[in-house]
């Protein structure tokens, strides 16, 4: 071949390479300047995200931090067998009632029949799977039948939805009928 | 069954489904991610067996399918990026790549086959481009310069200082390719959790097959692409892609039923979740469809093809018709194993089912456009950079 | 015993005055302003959590679970679901209920986890029914993450004390570790778009409250605590002769979540 050419036979590999360079070097610094700041301050992952970890609201609180203020409630729920249910188990979240220690809005407090079926989520004994030595089981309605009363009363008409058995104990002292023995 | 339907989908299988495994996360997007990968390699593995093992007979679609796999590899990330919750921190996965996670690795893999799909196909057209710069004006002129890199320089000392460069390209290209698919049959075949996915043989099925849909495709696109501009059909070519097709496809559909052959007879207990899978929710998109109707004919009329003298019609009729088949063979696949592996639940009691939307994110819309999208490209491509040699004004400098 | 009752029957009169005196006025007597520093009123469930500052703890957290005890209450879950505002159908935490029938045959099931109890009894069991049981599920903690091993960008991770987290502005939302997590604790949160799971409450342990799923159940079913306090619940059921399994041992993912008296059919 005769012709001249304006380039180098070589030229194009030379530029190749050099953009391929430039390319390389340009994600070195874009790397550098989008790295987030505390990456691998501690492994493979954004040390800063540990503060913020710790820092995500606490909604639940304990029963005790329900009582600061329900004083009356916790002498009887404390006393009864139902001093291990959780106050925001039937109520709702802490953090829906008090923000900062500042009263927010009035936790709802279940009424009539939602009262059967949540003391009927631990008490059915139609859902066999049950340690039955922890829980004291109930069938409905013969529970009712069986105590004499009315098949469409609620439980709450019997038992003190805090402390389950207080009327129940009270009743039969007032009649002077023996205490049945607890359980545990 | 006491577990209410989520979405589309619902309990399949009786029993036991863990509550959080009712959504299929990965949908039709990561069905046609691999589906596309795996076009990608198997086409550059096409072009391949003519620059690096001078198959003879490949040479009129050995660029061709080069430009086919640039324009599926350019579409490639698209479903990965619409199914992703944060597509805007993809990013990330370039810039924090976590050593230990299989997935990581796809961005550098990625970039590294297109840089070297890019040289290759740079290299490859340098004379064409050069020639066409000369003969366009305007706006293609300014295309075409660039593409030259700025170099119009064709003589024969820098065609084999190009040539030299080519093969080397095309030479890392073949184990690029292979790791690009493999190491995505790795995504899957490295989940412990899953029964289905978990197999060492899942690399490799993923290759095998892989080659075969690009073959497949090859073949359909070259076949109609010469109908429909009433070029002629280079039958002899066809004629050696159908016996890749064929060998390929031995081995692909081999593996895929040995791997279930082997967890069928060893029985361990992931073989009862993935019996109780394969006899139900996935027995007519496995057994019937992708074993019965897509393997089972096309192998036998890809070996009656490839072992009978048949004449030039019948090839350029059946070629393509058998590409269709495997590539829908590989499409079912690609589901089998995505969708169908993720409706198992670790329960192992249990599984849900799958039906995609048509208009929802990652619905069946969404999925024609991203499988249009390559081939809208490939159109593009092709009015700048020409297909076929006769159609090049350089073809007799290209050796 | 009479003194007391009658204590309790002043306080019952007390209260119920001052919920008649008015819902307004009621609510005002009850509700006192407790002030800034709430959390020093709070009971110190974890001790030596409290003014511990430093990144990692010294402790070896684990978490037991006693199907043994557990009664399908599904409190933890309403617990969770409200420490968290866990979007429906994703669960932080999940009860589910076992059946098995005099022919080996296991049910399972978990209505909306659990979250709203088992209200239902199972009618669709063929045979005698011969044992049932409870088993809550939540995050393993495991010692060798498949999570942690599997996220692309180290968005989810392995704290020094043992506690898997997501960093949920670094998530891309692949959902790559809930394919890997063998227990499908993970799930893609629809709001953030980012994967979520149980934390163990790693902000109430560090405030030195138990995790609130602990701290809610009326039969400690779930245990939680330091492995390197000798005196803890849980070292001494790990010390002692119990059958204490994990789950799905052969993944290999060591956990440390434990199970007292855990079933082989569980998984």
């Amino acid at each position: 071949m005769d012709k001249e050419y304006k380039s180098h036979y070589y030229s194009h590999v030379v530029r190749i390479a050099f953009f391929l360079v430039i390319g390389g070097v340009l994600a070195v610094v874009a790397r550098g300047l989008f790295l987030p700041d505390t990456m691998g301050q501690y492994g493979h992952y954004r040390g800063s995200n540990i503060e913020e970890q710790k820092n995500v609201e606490v909604r639940n609180h304990t029963n005790e931090s329900c009582y600061e203020c329900h004083r009356p409630i916790r002498l009887i729920h404390k006393a009864g067998v139902h001093q291990t249910v959780s106050c925001e188990f039937c109520h709702g979240p802490y953090a829906d009632h008090i923000q900062d220690g500042k009263y927010v809005e009035k936790l709802p407090v279940k009424r009539d029949m939602e009262i059967k079926a949540l003391c009927l989520r631990c008490h059915n004994k139609v859902i066999r799977a049950r340690p039955e030595d922890s829980i004291k089981m109930v069938a409905m309605p013969q529970h009712l039948e069986e105590k004499k009363v009315q098949t469409d009363h609620n439980c709450n008409q019997c038992h003190m939805v805090h402390d389950p058995l207080l009327w129940i104990k009270a009743a039969r002292e007032m009649m002077g009928l023996p205490m049945k023995e607890d359980k545990k | 069954m006491s577990v209410a339907a989520h979405g589309d989908t619902a309990a399949a299988v009786a029993n036991y489904i863990f509550p959080n495994d009712l959504h299929v996360h990965w949908s039709l997007m990561i069905v046609l991610y691999p589906y596309i990968t795996g076009i990608v390699a198997g086409a550059f593995i096409v072009s391949s067996l003519y620059h690096v093992f001078h198959i003879k007979e490949l040479k009129p679609i050995s660029r061709f399918s080069l430009l086919f796999a640039l324009a599926f590899l350019i579409c490639a990330t698209w479903p990965l990026l619409n199914h992703l919750g944060h597509p805007e921190r993809a990013m990330s996965m370039m810039l924090t790549p976590n050593p230990t996670s299989a997935m990581a690795g796809f961005g550098y893999i990625y970039s590294a086959y297109m840089i070297v799909l890019l040289l290759e196909i740079l290299f490859l057209y340098r004379p064409t481009v050069v020639a066409l710069k000369e003969q366009a004006s305007g706006f293609m002129r300014t295309v075409y310069g660039i593409l030259s890199v700025g170099s119009d320089n064709v003589s024969e000392k820098a065609l084999k200082l190009d040539h030299k460069i080519i093969s080397f390209l095309a030479a890392i290209g073949i184990p690029m390719a292979c790791v690009l698919h493999g190491y995505v049959g790795f995504i899957f075949g490295g989940i412990k959790a899953n029964p289905l996915w978990a197999t060492p043989l899942m690399p490799l099925i993923f290759l095998l097959s892989a080659c075969v849909s690009g073959i497949a495709g090859i073949i359909l696109a070259y076949t109609l692409i010469m109908k429909f501009t009433g070029q002629p059909l280079d039958v002899n070519c066809i004629r050696t892609c159908v016996k890749f097709l064929w060998g390929f496809f031995i081995l692909d559909f081999v593996f895929e039923m040995l791997e279930l052959f082997s967890h069928f007879y060893m029985a361990t207990h992931h073989w009862h979740t993935l019996e109780t899978l394969y006899s139900g929710p996935l027995y007519v998109s496995f057994w019937v469809l992708q074993v019965g109707v897509f393997s089972v004919i096309p192998f036998f009329v890809l070996m009656a093809l490839s072992l009978i003298n048949w004449n030039d019609k019948v090839i350029a009729f059946f070629a393509p018709l058998v590409s269709v088949m495997i590539l829908c063979q590989v499409l079912l696949m690609r589901w089998n194993v995505v969708v169908g592996g993720q409706l198992m639940s670790k329960s192992e009691r249990g599984a849900t089912t799958f039906h995609p939307q048509w208009l929802e994110k990652e619905g069946i819309l969404p999925a024609i456009i991203i499988m249009v999208a390559p081939l809208v490209i490939l159109w593009i491509l092709g009015k700048v950079l020409p297909f076929w040699q006769k159609d090049d004004p350089a073809a007799q400098q290209v050796g | 015993m009479i003194d007391i009752k009658k204590e309790i029957q002043k306080d019952r009169r007390a209260f119920i005055k001052n919920v008649l005196g008015g819902t307004i006025a009621g609510s005002l007597l009850l509700v006192i302003p407790a002030g800034a520093a709430l959390d020093s009123k709070l009971p110190e469930q974890l001790p030596g959590m409290r003014g511990d500052d430093s990144v990692f703890t010294e402790k070896k957290f684990v978490f037991i679970v006693d199907v043994t005890a557990c009664i399908g209450c599904g409190s933890c879950c309403v617990a969770d679901k409200n420490e968290y505002n866990v979007p429906d159908g994703n669960y932080r935490t999940w009860v589910e209920r076992y059946i098995i029938d005099d022919h080996d045959e296991v049910f399972v099931d978990s209505p909306n986890g659990g979250l709203d109890g088992y209200t239902e009894p199972r009618t669709d069991i063929p045979f005698p029914v011969r044992d049932t049981f409870f088993v809550p599920k939540l995050c393993n903690m495991c010692e060798k993450p498949s999570c942690v091993q599997v996220c692309p960008v180290g968005a989810t991770y392995k704290t020094e004390d043992g506690f898997i987290l997501i960093d949920k502005d670094r998530c891309v939302g692949c959902g790559y570790c809930i394919q890997a997590c063998p227990y499908s604790v993970r799930y893609l949160n629809p709001l953030t778009r980012t994967a979520d799971k149980c934390t163990w409450c790693y902000h109430r342990v560090r405030k030195g409250l138990l995790p609130a799923c602990v701290n809610v159940c009326p039969v400690h079913a779930r245990k939680f605590g330091d492995l390197n306090d000798k005196t803890s619940e849980v070292y001494r059921l790990l010390r002692e002769p119990h059958v204490i399994s994990v789950l799905k041992p052969g993944m290999g993912n060591k956990p440390a979540l434990h199970y007292l008296g855990l079933r082989r059919e569980v998984v």
